[in-house]
């Protein structure tokens, strides 16, 4: 790329103000690959991060992954040690969503804390995650702001 | 008098005095009243007593469990050890802001006591501001989120601090993140200062880049110690997470490490002005969102604090920072006229244009995919957010190519360069760069983008190593042992191999990351007495489980073989603690082992009884790279920060031979 810069004689005299050509190009280079690639990759990789009732009425949802976040609701986890898949629900006001997971369940997950899944909403409502993000209360209080409504 | 009392007071005070050395600075200096100057700066220190005082109040509030206190209830116990009692002061909101003020105002002072090479007339402009920013503090502290507010009711014991928060990774990564984002004050105030007194020539220059690398250096530290904290404690086997929180301490690293080169353009060429005031002003205002965002709740984070009514406070101080520094940045415009044109790209000066080019452009990616959700609920119909995968294929080619950059750009002369000369410095390295593309996938590698990675470290790195070599080569010539050779080259020349070394330790964590990123192998397992699991050449055989309560603290400990080849190498002790308070929220004691340059990273995810354990097992390659990495980035940027002491030439003939070589190149 750099090669083909412009570069103006060594030696002559400049008396006008030069346009540094050479810089242009190779900032504009650069800017436009910077640019490229964000554009490119939010499109690429963005998730939709919705409340329950979002996703309950969401048309496009069938094919994409989506976050979610809610509440764990008590009394509904459901651990199966030997395959460790967890099911339990998620609510939000008085939307309920239940939810099958498996892998490891981050520490602090129990009824009452606010969690994060990533996944798919599959047949029968059931939402089959593939990441399962807690909350980390870095301070011990019970305030978590919900996910903005658009 | 309770210790509370007294801190509200020192706070009431030091705000009093804040308020009247603002005052008394620009005062003094509109009238020239030296006298009023001169208080302003003991106005300074007055402060610090004050926010010392405050400090040590709290402290004492906590050690003597004066739960009283709202603050000291909600986040300490009776049980706590005492170190913990003690950091607890950090621990949550009032503290953090407590903590935050307290180390502005003893850099402040440390920034007066030391203002005798700093330009006389822009003192009283850097203590006016540097007050300002400590007023902006003092007032939340004061009346929105005071620490010292008393609660009617006095519990019997604390609530605790949360057990995550209880680890020595803890008691040291938060302060120093919090100090980081404060350092950057203190360029900002020596920008404003020069603003101000639109005395924009070379002197203001000096002392900002002084104290900005100080800053680089304490936020490289705590960015480094909040991912050894998250590697250590977390249990995900991973170091960094592009969680909101951590991109706001990268971002004003970014931006400081990009004015730390563009700063060179300009004390040699006199070029970049409104580039590098650009740098300073955005690096202190993102340090400011940083503080602001991971407690504002303004961006939904892994990390949640608490959510709070200081949100709007901060960004009403961050919409003020931005109008009155960008009004007066457009101001003095007229007065930021380039001295020099550039020549060439093939220069130093055009390397560090396009590496600050690459560094903004990291920063600006990493800043959109932090507000996204953000951006997409004002502007789509929906919230979305962008995680790890768009960070990645986003930051990772920019990274390449400001590594690729890193290593070219020593190599180029000021002004000009001839391809010849560069090419003649850079043939060596660009060959070992190319043995490495070549061997990597013939010994199997497939992933290309690591292949390309490795080789373009190995290209830096060798520029690096060539450069030391041949002035170090240089140096022996004229009779210096070779040793002797490397430590006068890097005494007399602080700046260059200071740098240099930050460059070498960046090639090596880049190895580190690349490494782990590629080639990280994960396993699950559910494990009975004598199965084991295989991963890589490792196996890993379950012996027992041990459960041992010891005060307030039950101990869960499993007991693990690792072999290799069916020889043992080592036992190991994953385990989970469970605090009295917590009992729902188990911290993981985590075993990682460091074999080569491999380390074994075991978690003890659940165990059932004495018979069973779920574990989770990764093999990270090259991750203690990364710390020796990281540790070398340290050590250059105190090396380049170190004051010179007046130099003594004892050789002029070697010195302006080495010195000749150098622009030579």
């Amino acid at each position: 790329m750099i090669d083909e810069l412009v570069t103006p004689e060594v030696g002559t005299p400049t008396r006008r103000r030069k346009v540094p050509w050479g810089f242009v190009v190779a900032g504009v280079a650069i800017a436009a690959a910077i640019g490229y690639l964000v554009i490119a990759n939010t499109s690429a990789t963005a998730d939709y991060y919705m409340t329950i009732s979002q996703l309950r009425t969401c048309h496009a949802c069938d094919s994409r992954a989506v976050r979610v976040a809610g509440i764990v609701e008590q009394g509904s986890v459901v651990r199966d040690d030997q395959t460790q898949v967890i099911r339990f629900s998620i609510t939000e006001g008085t939307d309920v969503l239940p939810i099958t997971y498996a892998g490891v369940v981050p520490d602090i997950f129990r009824p009452g804390i606010t969690v994060v899944v990533e996944g798919q909403l599959g047949t029968r409502g059931v939402f089959q995650a593939r990441t399962l993000l807690a909350k980390c209360p870095s301070k011990f209080q019970n305030a978590t702001p919900a996910p903005a409504q658009p | 008098m309770r210790f509370s009392d007294l801190g509200a007071i020192a706070l009431l005070l030091a705000l009093v005095f804040a308020v009247y050395g603002i005052v008394a600075s620009v005062l003094g200096a509109r009238l020239g009243h030296a006298g009023l100057v001169q208080s302003g700066r003991r106005s300074v220190l007055l402060v610090s007593l004050f926010l010392v005082t405050a400090a040590v109040a709290l402290i004492a509030s906590f050690v003597r469990h004066d739960f009283g206190v709202a603050y000291v209830a909600e986040h300490s116990s009776l049980s706590m050890p005492w170190y913990y009692t003690t950091a607890a002061f950090y621990g949550g909101q009032e503290g953090s802001l407590l903590y935050w003020a307290l180390m502005l105002s003893l850099f402040a002072a440390l920034a007066v006591g030391l203002s005798r090479r700093a330009p006389a007339d822009l003192m009283p402009y850097v203590v006016a501001t540097l007050l300002a920013i400590e007023g902006f503090f003092l007032v939340l502290l004061v009346f929105v989120a005071s620490p010292f507010t008393r609660s009617r009711l006095v519990p019997a014991d604390g609530s605790g601090l949360n057990p995550l928060l209880m680890d020595t990774g803890m008691l040291v990564h938060p302060p120093m993140l919090l100090m980081g984002y404060m350092s950057f004050s203190l360029p900002f105030a020596f920008a404003m200062a020069a603003m101000l007194t639109g005395r924009l020539d070379a002197a203001w220059l000096r002392s900002i880049r002084r104290w900005m690398l100080a800053s680089w250096t304490i936020q490289t530290l705590g960015l480094l110690l909040g991912a050894w904290w998250a590697y250590h404690v977390l249990g995900w086997g991973g170091y960094w997470g592009w969680d909101p929180v951590e991109n706001c301490a990268l971002l004003p690293w970014l931006v400081a490490t990009a004015y730390l080169h563009s700063a060179m353009v300009q004390e040699r060429r006199g070029a970049l002005k409104v580039w590098n005031l650009g740098l300073v002003i955005a690096a202190f205002a993102l340090s400011i969102f940083g503080t602001f965002e991971v407690r504002s709740g303004l961006i939904n984070s892994v990390h949640s604090f608490a959510y709070s009514a200081i949100g709007p406070w901060f960004f009403a101080f961050l919409a003020v920072i931005l109008v009155v520094a960008v009004g007066l940045f457009v101001y003095r415009l007229p007065r930021l006229r380039p001295e020099q044109e550039f020549e060439s790209v093939v220069s130093r000066e055009g390397s560090f244009l396009l590496n600050n080019l690459v560094l903004v452009g990291i920063a600006f990616a990493t800043f959109w995919g932090t507000i996204f959700p953000l951006i997409s609920a004002t502007f789509g119909h929906q919230t979305m957010t962008v995680d790890a995968p768009f960070y990645d294929r986003v930051n990772g080619p920019l990274f390449a190519l400001l590594i690729l950059l890193m290593g070219i750009g020593p190599l180029l002369a000021w002004r000009r360069a001839s391809w010849a000369g560069v090419w003649r410095n850079c043939r060596w390295p660009a060959l070992a760069a190319a043995v490495v593309a070549i061997v990597l996938p013939l010994l199997g590698m497939r992933a290309w983008w690591a292949v390309i990675g490795f080789a373009v470290c190995t290209f830096a790195a060798g520029t690096i190593v060539y450069e030391v070599w041949r002035g170090v080569r240089v140096r022996h010539g004229h009779g210096e042992a070779y040793p002797v050779a490397l430590g006068h080259l890097v005494g007399r020349h602080r700046q260059r191999y200071g740098g240099y070394l930050v460059h070498l330790g960046l090639a090596a964590l880049a190895v580190g990351v690349i490494g782990s990123q590629f080639f990280q192998l994960e396993r699950d397992a559910n494990l009975t007495h004598g199965q084991h699991i295989a991963i890589g050449p490792y196996a890993i055989t379950y012996v027992a489980t041990s459960d041992v309560a010891r005060g307030d603290v039950e101990t869960v400990t499993a007991h693990l073989r690792i072999s290799d080849g069916g020889r043992t190498v080592e036992d190991i002790y994953p385990g989970r603690s469970i605090y009295a308070n917590f009992e729902n929220q188990p911290t993981s004691d985590i075993s990682i082992t460091t074999h080569g340059l491999r380390d074994l990273y075991v978690f003890l995810a659940d165990w059932n009884g004495a018979d069973q354990v779920t574990l989770r097992v990764f093999l990270n390659p090259l991750v203690p790279l990364i710390w020796l990495g990281g540790l070398v980035m340290l050590l250059g940027g105190i090396i380049c920060w170190w004051p010179e002491r007046r130099r003594v030439v004892a050789s002029p003939l070697l010195e302006s031979r080495v010195a000749r070589m150098e622009v030579a190149v």
